[in-house]
């Protein structure tokens, strides 16, 4: 019953950022207009798919560090994403995919830097998860330095907008990119069902889940190699758009309870449904002119959230 | 535009609270004194016309050597690049949130700011070395002739602040051409962001026989969506670029897919606005409508 409530949502969610849109199209012409099949129709895909990504990889990491407050943009991921975009635009690379790409990579590296230092202890095997988040927040802010630093030092004045890509956005949403994101979203994001089971288990402690029979470092490794992929994929094509990755997860979570197997498509689905809602938003509120749709993200989801709390917390 | 329009843009968002300081008229100046407000009201007195002059803002530099004062600055931000003779003058750096130290330096009697807020310390700082300083505002072309004007005092050449400034207000007198060019200024692509009416672009584009598609959004620059530019529909996309000189390299959002679906991108119909000239406005206002007029025209063929 919650579940297709939450399907019936997610749909209209979609719906309403196809019929709506800066410009009135009768919806008799939304069928053949040029603009809802080229610009409108895959930026609400695009929409749903990175906001379901996003919310996954977050609920996946606050399985694997147990920390209610960790979220993507915490690890890293989202500093080095920025520092390989800003690079790609100071180096004039002339390529259209290029910033994406360069996003990309940086997230990896920023990633594999993370990882680096998150393995502690005996023989170099354990991701410990407290040096973990440390890491992240470390190499994030060194690379927003680096960043910032190539920003302020560059004589390009077109660099100075460079930052704006980071306040995150899904102009860049085209057939292609969802293509891309269909095609690679899949792996990541069937690990991470896969290891839903396993997490459930780790939630009472590490050492209990060995004891139970979990092999707690590949788990922990392929959960946190997963939920990264996923964000930087989600980063790469759309800026950092903060707040679903935090609390979508908590809010399912109110809604589905503890248990992984449940709680991972709902916050996929949710995570979906508000990040294609927030973005119609964005387009729709102060037409002609846009939101960015990292702040529309906060602006819905809190008071959503919120509601949600006060009902848990006062049943 | 470009770097002051987005910087302004973004200080827009702060309110900005222009400190008057009350110092109006208290005491008669000697003689030979010279006397101006400033654009935030401030009553600015020299004993004598300004021989050591510090320029923070591109426009300023331009100013004072059309007024024929180039020789007595003695100081310009490292943006400053027109006329070339600027590029002889020694840099203090940026020119908002400037170096105070560097500016010091220069042992300026003349400070010209730039009204940012982000040169509002800076401001307070020099009041308290006192070393005097004028704050303009240089964003749209009405606002050049004030300008001319206020130099044109301090720096002991009156007349030519005045002709300047007569010269540009016949050109925003002048009857404008027919519009027949519509026309979108991106100045970025991630996300979109268009020139809107509140900006000098928007002025020239007029003055040049085109109208800017996004006169409407009141504010000097603008995110929009992919989808209004395309339903607006402009004849011509005009691309500010940095390189003055040299082949300009077209920018690589021209070849992304979603972009493709504005009719002015698939024809490739863009012009490039290079050089500073297209950067504030100032004494090359009307060089600068022709040389839009001609660049429109040539798209549009």
């Amino acid at each position: 019953m919650k579940g297709l409530a939450l399907c019936v949502a997610a749909v209209v969610a979609v719906l309403l950022a196809i019929v709506l849109g800066p410009t009135h199209i009768p919806l008799a012409d939304l069928a053949t207009s040029d603009v809802v099949r080229s610009l409108r129709l895959p930026r609400a895909i695009l929409a749903f798919l990175v906001g379901g990504a996003l919310a996954l990889s977050g609920a996946g990491l606050q399985a694997l560090v147990r920390n209610p407050l960790a979220d993507p943009s915490l690890l890293g991921i989202s500093g080095g994403a920025g520092l390989g975009a800003v690079v790609a635009i100071a180096l004039h690379v002339t390529n259209p995919w290029a910033v994406p790409l360069a996003a990309f990579a940086g997230a990896l590296g920023a990633m594999a830097l993370v990882y680096r230092l998150g393995i502690v202890g005996r023989g170099g095997v354990g991701l410990d998860s407290a040096t973990l988040l440390l890491a992240g927040v470390a190499v994030g802010a060194f690379a927003a330095a680096i960043t910032t630093a190539i920003v302020s030092l560059s004589d390009a004045t077109q660099l100075r907008n460079a930052q704006l890509w980071l306040w995150g956005g899904l102009s860049g949403a085209s057939w292609e990119t969802v293509g891309l994101l269909c095609a690679y979203a899949p792996l990541p994001v069937v690990a991470l069902l896969a290891s839903a089971r396993s997490l459930d288990v780790l939630a009472l402690g590490e050492e209990p889940a060995r004891h139970l029979g979990v092999a707690v470092s590949p788990l922990k490794r392929r959960v946190y190699v997963a939920a990264s992929l996923l964000t930087a994929a989600a980063v790469a094509v759309s800026g950092v758009i903060g707040f679903v990755g935090l609390v979508v997860p908590h809010a399912m979570r109110l809604l589905w309870g503890h248990r992984h197997r449940p709680l991972f498509p709902a916050a996929f689905v949710g995570g979906g449904a508000l990040l294609a809602l927030s973005d119609t938003v964005a387009r729709v509120a102060v037409a002609p002119r846009e939101l960015p749709v990292g702040i529309v993200t906060a602006l819905v989801g809190v008071p959503v959230f919120v509601l949600l709390l006060r009902r848990w917390t006062t049943s | 535009m470009r770097r002051w329009a987005h910087r302004t843009h973004l200080a827009g968002l702060l309110v900005f609270a222009a400190s008057a300081c009350g110092t109006e008229g208290k005491r008669p100046a000697p003689a030979g004194a010279v006397t101006v407000t400033d654009d935030l009201g401030r009553v600015v007195t020299l004993a004598t016309p300004a021989h050591r002059i510090v320029s923070l803002s591109p426009a300023a530099t331009e100013l004072v050597f059309a007024l024929g004062a180039g020789a007595r600055l003695v100081g310009r931000t490292t943006w400053c690049d027109y006329p070339p003779a600027a590029l002889a003058v020694p840099s203090v750096g940026d020119g908002l949130s400037p170096n105070i130290e560097a500016v010091v330096a220069r042992r300026p009697d003349l400070v010209l700011v730039y009204r940012s807020p982000l040169d509002q310390a800076a401001t307070a700082q020099l009041a308290g070395l006192g070393i005097p300083a004028v704050v303009l505002e240089q964003d749209r072309l009405e606002q050049v002739g004030r300008a001319a004007r206020v130099v044109g005092v301090l720096a002991g050449r009156e007349r030519a602040g005045d002709s300047l400034a007569a010269a540009l207000a016949a050109l925003v007198a002048r009857p404008l051409p027919p519009a027949r060019v519509r026309v979108a200024f991106v100045v970025w692509d991630t996300p979109p962001v268009v020139i809107g009416g509140g900006s000098y672009l928007d002025q020239l584009a007029t003055l040049a026989g085109a109208t800017n598609v996004f006169h409407d959004v009141g504010a000097a620059s603008a995110s929009v969506g992919l989808e209004t530019i395309a339903t607006r529909d402009p004849d011509v996309i005009a691309v500010p670029r940095d390189t003055a000189r040299g082949e300009v390299i077209p920018p690589a959002f021209i070849r992304r897919p979603e972009w493709q679906a504005i009719r002015a991108i698939r024809a490739r119909r863009l012009v490039y606005l290079r050089g500073s000239i297209f950067s504030w406005p100032g004494p090359r206002a009307e060089q600068a409508a022709d040389q839009l007029r001609q660049l429109l025209a040539e798209a549009g063929r």
